[in-house]
């Protein structure tokens, strides 16, 4: 064991002197991941209000497919990205190939699922009777809305933070759009899976693993802070 | 759109011509995705009827436990797997860094947080009434475990589908402590990520469609699965 403790205590000193390579690592994982989790979060909520309060032909068949678009491969949405940014691609002539704004959209294009598929999910889970006797009591389609967002509260947050936990995680599509460049739009999840393959077995890498844990732990406790905290307005409602 | 046009086009040959890389990924894909998630079942499964059923103190720190694990990083499951299995590591004399097995123990330990969260959820959404009046007529452990796999069965094989799911598309932990070898033990997933590195798009656009279509076949299954049964979980929800 006195390798895994060597290393460790190299690696926390290197997070609590606050070392300067890891400080950026952070800021653009954090930067990235609030970043498209609003992009998703804008676009997405009212893709997922519209199948969860919708009633129009193929609103089933557009659930099935948000629900299938959270096993999408992260890689094969990669590549699908990479392939119309390169130069050569449709899009080529923005120039967003191996920069930080491709790792942007595909964080954003990978988020999206999650509140698209977890947003109507958490909205018919409610009692069923209360949206149903808002419509009656004339509810228009602004107020159905605000009323199924406000009682779903923490489902939706939920999907939020699996969203952030998403993109915080995510190593493959990253390396694919971004091309992974040191202190430009390496996260703290990629730069661990470049690091490995260069040079091996540096307390940097265990200091970045530790970080990441840190925030994907942070956003656990908060959670499941948030659904015990509100269980007894769900309760209130399942009952009545 | 030339350039996703023409990389589809040269990827078709590819995958209909029989090339016998891609086979090879191919089955040593399959062959992951189905070792680690029946390993990851027969270790989970007790544990998730011990979350869902069990009545002992520590139970629900246990369940928070377990729905951190779901959030686990896979990088960071990577790394310190590396830590404890490179050559002068605690378990180095094992030699199993950057072999297939490495692969096999790194996606069973990502695939157990899906089978024994999402499992344990799928017990303990069933109606509570029904296991109560079980343990009332007087049910063993094992008679209850039964029950309550019977009841929620469902749920989980959407737990066990969902792990399938993840030992297909992850690559961040496998490329870490397999190495992603050429022709060894890269899966469709980190060897799309492989091709990209190289610059080779009509390979990974191959290896990712078959990917692609794995996944839909798994997803298929699963909402048929669900739609199949859908009549049996209505009768028990209006107790609930």
């Amino acid at each position: 064991m006195a390798f895994l403790w060597d290393q460790l205590r190299a690696a926390l000193a290197l997070i609590f002197h606050g070392n300067a390579f890891i400080l950026s690592l952070t800021w653009v994982t954090i930067r990235v991941a609030v970043i498209s989790t609003a992009a998703a979060v804008a676009i997405g909520l009212p893709i997922g209000l519209l199948i969860a309060l919708g009633r129009f032909r193929g609103r089933r068949a557009l659930q099935i497919l948000a629900n299938a678009s959270l096993a999408l491969p992260p890689v094969m949405l990669g590549i699908g990205v990479l392939l119309l940014i390169l130069p050569q691609g449709a899009l080529g002539s923005w120039h967003l190939a191996f920069t930080l704004r491709a790792v942007y959209i595909v964080q954003a294009v990978l988020a999206l699922p999650y509140i698209v598929a977890l947003t109507p999910a958490a909205i018919q889970g409610l009692a069923p009777g209360l949206l149903a006797q808002a419509r009656a009591l004339g509810a228009g389609r602004r107020q159905l809305s605000t009323l199924a967002l406000r009682e779903a509260r923490v489902g939706v947050l939920a999907a939020v933070i699996a969203a952030l936990g998403a993109t915080i995680s995510e190593v493959g599509a990253v390396i694919i759009v971004g091309g992974n460049f040191e202190g430009h739009d390496e996260t703290l999840a990629s730069a661990l899976l470049a690091g490995f393959t260069s040079t091996a077995n540096d307390p940097y890498e265990l200091a970045i693993g530790i970080v990441l844990l840190t925030l994907i732990l942070g956003l656990v406790a908060i959670l499941t802070v948030l659904q015990q905290r509100t269980g007894g307005i769900r309760l209130r409602f399942r009952t009545g | 759109m030339h350039l996703i046009w023409e990389e589809l086009r040269a990827a078709v040959p590819l995958i209909a011509d029989g090339n016998p890389a891609l086979y090879g990924i191919i089955a040593f894909t399959l062959q992951v995705a189905a070792v680690a998630t029946a390993a990851a079942v027969v270790i989970g499964l007790p544990i998730a009827l011990l979350v869902g059923l069990g009545r002992f103190r520590g139970r629900r720190g246990l369940q928070v436990l377990v729905n951190a694990g779901l959030a686990l990083p896979p990088v960071v499951v990577g790394v310190v797997l590396f830590l404890i299995f490179a050559r002068h590591a605690p378990l180095g004399s094992l030699n199993l860094i950057f072999t297939r097995r490495a692969v096999l123990i790194a996606q069973t330990i990502l695939a157990l947080p899906y089978v024994v969260a999402l499992g344990a959820a799928a017990i303990q959404g069933l109606a509570p009434g029904l296991l109560a009046q079980a343990r009332a007529l007087g049910a063993g452990r094992a008679q209850l475990s039964l029950l309550a796999l019977r009841e929620a069965r469902i749920g989980v094989v959407a737990a066990i589908v969902a792990a399938l799911g993840t030992s297909l598309s992850e690559v961040a932990a496998i490329a870490l402590i397999g190495g992603n070898i050429y022709g060894y033990d890269q899966t469709l997933a980190s060897a799309t990520l492989y091709e990209v590195n190289g610059a080779r798009y009509a390979d990974a656009v191959a290896i990712s469609i078959v990917l692609l279509v794995l996944i839909l076949i798994l997803m298929g299954g699963l909402s048929l699965l669900q739609h199949r049964t859908h009549g049996i979980r209505l009768r028990f929800s209006p107790s609930a």
